[in-house]
């Protein structure tokens, strides 16, 4: 709704008053939401592009579906995950932007728990490598990372009281059993196509949602 | 309520009164934006002249009226170097949004007054 001249003048219609009110509330929420699409979308293709790539260079029962050079998907994965981090980190950040108190607080201690949780759980698996075979090691880190992933999420859904941010962590964690399950390999797919197309998902409904 | 600057609704299924401070466009599109800002949440001036696209010189008045009224809290401050002021709602200033939403509603609807 455009400034007018008589901005003094109250709005005659109560109506359009309350319409007012909803645009302008409406108008901050906007302003103050960062991107979903931006949120979620790079790290849902970080998934399904460089877990793809794992799938088809470490296939279920040691098959090599594609024969990519075998350090490609992890390259490849890691490359779209620290993008990913970059991204959401910028976007996550502009929109708190001038804006002090305890929300901001909170998004920066949500977003550092992302970061020192991943550390701690890699500097773990870490010591791991050398006493299992390839595939346990992939299945033990997807599966760790995954799980780390689906609990952060149901997390944020708790702090933030959002509901599809809370089914995104839930459904995340379940497929991961079900990856698991599967065993090495499948795992990748199972976690590429259903975690990865679940934060598009999100990224889309969270999106439409605010328009 | 009897807060003196905040008219209650009116009992008996009367025309509630509208509270003049934020009844003005520009002060009610001010306080709607800001009450959807958690407690304790403060937005820099320049950011909340920016979205809701008034001038400056605009906004302060508007803001200072709200200040006047016990409705805002402004508070000067700095980032680093740069000066900043930062705006929040007051919890009077909550309650005189949430009267005067009541209050629409009882207009259009009497039947919704409680």
């Amino acid at each position: 709704m455009p400034p007018t001249d008589d901005e003094e003048l109250p709005l005659v219609d109560p109506a359009e008053s309350l319409r007012l009110i909803q645009h302008e509330r409406a108008n901050l929420v906007r302003e103050l939401t960062p991107d979903p699409r931006l949120m979620y979308w790079p790290w849902g293709f970080a998934w399904l592009i460089g877990l793809g790539a794992f799938f088809l260079r470490y296939g279920p029962g040691g098959r090599v579906l594609v024969d990519l050079p075998d350090w490609l998907p992890l390259v490849l994965l890691m490359t779209a995950i620290i993008s990913a981090g970059i991204i959401t980190g910028v976007v996550g950040s502009r929109s708190s932007r001038q804006v002090t108190g305890p929300s901001s607080r909170q998004g920066a201690m949500y977003g550092l728990t992302w970061s020192i949780s991943f550390f701690g759980l890699s500097f773990v698996f870490g010591q791991l490598s050398g006493t299992l075979s390839e595939s346990q090691l992939n299945l033990l880190w997807g599966g760790g990372m995954v799980a780390l992933t689906g609990a952060l999420h149901m997390a944020g859904g708790a702090i933030w009281n959002d509901r599809s941010l809370f089914i995104l962590g839930v459904w995340t964690s379940l497929i991961n059993i079900v990856g698991v399950i599967a065993g090495p390999g499948w795992h990748s797919l199972i976690v590429a196509i259903g975690g990865g197309g679940a934060m598009i998902v999100a990224g889309l409904v969270g999106w439409l949602r605010l328009r | 309520m009897t807060d003196g600057a905040r008219p209650a609704l009116t009992d008996g299924g009367a025309i509630p009164e509208l509270d003049p401070v934020i009844h003005a466009q520009a002060r009610l599109r001010v306080v709607s934006a800001l009450s959807v800002m958690r407690e304790g949440d403060r937005i820099a001036f320049p950011r909340l002249q920016e979205t809701l696209r008034m001038t400056a010189g605009n906004l302060s008045v508007h803001l200072r009226k709200l200040e006047d009224a016990g409705y805002v809290e402004v508070t000067k401050t700095h980032h680093g170097r740069t000066p900043t002021t930062l705006v929040q709602l007051t919890r009077r200033g909550r309650l005189a949004f949430e009267d005067y939403t009541a209050a629409l509603h009882a207009l259009i609807n009497p039947k919704e007054e409680p």
